[in-house]
């Protein structure tokens, strides 16, 4: 096997796992504040981001062992993601073996990393710089005092006269 | 922040300063833009690229302004596999996709020997500053321009900001989008973030984990669905701030 084909099943395995991660995210987040304070109650208990979003991925298949939590946990601001980082089980692919661990700062997921994968050759492959789910700012919508530039798609000469960038500029 | 507006290259660039600006810089910046556009606009019939697309001018006649252009399009075609090119179906070479950026980072060239203090350029989206401090950039939805999705911080050495979005067909994305409805580079160059914005548009989530492994750049993309992921480097603008740009409504 060479090593792109080995590198391609690896991403198809880490983006199966994290795809459905997301899904299991985004389901979880009205239920995590709730996880965090009621049924854990421990400071820094880490099932809640890992395993239960690896089960609902439907992907793993039940090989998990390790569940740790490392690092510190201080209360997170307003979403129930504490601050910490947190390492999901061991989950068997038919691509090799993942771990996956994400950071929470300041109530949102900053950071995910494969801390530990393998191909079906058993060799580990690291990966890290993904792009991780993040939250969406509603509410800077209507008070963005320090928001000093506006960036998107290209807007027309014709477009920019109702973009935010105009009221930016008209602002000043 | 005084600000200076003006029309180029078929929208719009704001310049704000730390200071007033004296009117001779904000024409030279003006006329760099104009003279990217003069020579690179497949729109204008006497631009240098529309008379090599109509066979009146050869390659090897062109410019090195426009050879180097186009030698620089053509790495970043192979640095993307070819997401990003400066080519046309129709085979005609169309640098659209590079001009503006190539642009703005002249512009900046000029405004950091001209100017003091600090200064965000924005043309019609794609930013590039000087900031002393971490500065906050709002990023639109996709959805609805008028409003923005998330806004993140930019701070040294990062200084260039582009986002590109599966809406702009029949400028410079050919390929086909691929779950992802916007893309945002934040670079220490504007080209870069310029063309691989462009280049993640069409190639997907496969691609930008590619990409921010291969380069120096961070990166937040919206999908159609709205939901939004950055990556580690990205640093969401706190969203406890008050008061500043109007309400929607008062956008008129």
């Amino acid at each position: 096997m060479n090593v792109r084909a080995t590198l391609g099943g690896a991403f198809a395995a880490l983006a199966v796992l994290i795809i459905g991660w997301q899904a299991g995210t985004a389901a979880s987040h009205p239920a995590t504040a709730t996880t965090a304070s009621g049924s854990t109650g421990g400071s820094g208990t880490s099932g809640s981001a890992g395993s239960g979003t690896f089960a609902g991925s439907g992907s793993a298949s039940g090989s998990g062992t390790s569940d740790s939590t490392t690092g510190s946990s201080s209360a997170g601001s307003g979403s129930g993601l504490k601050d910490g980082s947190y390492t999901g089980q061991s989950a068997d692919t038919r691509f090799g073996a993942v771990q996956v661990a994400i950071t929470v700062s300041g109530g949102s997921i900053t950071d995910v990393q494969a801390v530990h994968l393998t191909d079906r050759d058993q060799r580990s492959v690291s990966i890290s710089n993904r792009a991780a789910p993040v939250l969406r700012q509603e509410a800077i919508q209507a008070q963005s005092a320090q928001i000093q530039t506006v960036s998107g798609a290209t807007y027309t000469s014709e477009g920019y006269i109702t973009s935010l960038q105009s009221a930016l500029d008209q602002a000043r | 922040m005084p600000t200076r507006v003006f029309t180029t290259m078929g929208t719009v660039v704001s310049l704000r300063t730390d200071e007033p600006l004296a009117d001779v810089v904000v024409d030279w910046v003006r006329e760099t833009f104009d003279r990217f556009d003069a020579q690179f606009s497949l729109y204008r019939d006497d631009s240098e690229i529309s008379r090599l697309a109509a066979g009146d001018l050869r390659l090897g006649d062109t410019s090195d302004t426009f050879r180097r252009t186009y030698a620089d399009a053509l790495e970043w075609r192979s640095a993307t596999s070819g997401l990003f090119t400066p080519h046309r179906p129709d085979g005609v070479i169309d640098l659209s996709g590079i001009v503006k950026a190539a642009a703005i980072a002249d512009a900046g060239t000029i405004l950091d020997t001209a100017v003091t203090g600090d200064w965000i350029l924005n043309c019609g989206g794609d930013v590039l500053m000087r900031s002393s401090a971490p500065t906050a950039v709002g990023i639109t939805d996709p959805h609805a321009p008028g409003r923005i999705a998330t806004a993140l911080t930019v701070a040294a050495p990062r200084r260039a900001v582009a986002s590109s979005g599966s809406a702009e067909r029949g400028e410079h994305i050919w390929g086909v989008a691929t779950g992802i409805a916007q893309a945002t580079v934040v670079a220490d160059d504007i080209v870069m973030a310029d063309v691989l914005a462009t280049a993640i548009v069409a190639g997907g989530t496969e691609l930008l984990d590619t990409l921010t492994m291969t380069h120096r750049i961070d990166a937040l993309v919206i999908a159609p669905d709205g939901a939004i992921s950055a990556t580690p480097g990205i640093r969401l603008a706190d969203p406890s701030f008050t008061t500043g740009v109007p309400e929607p409504a008062d956008q008129k």
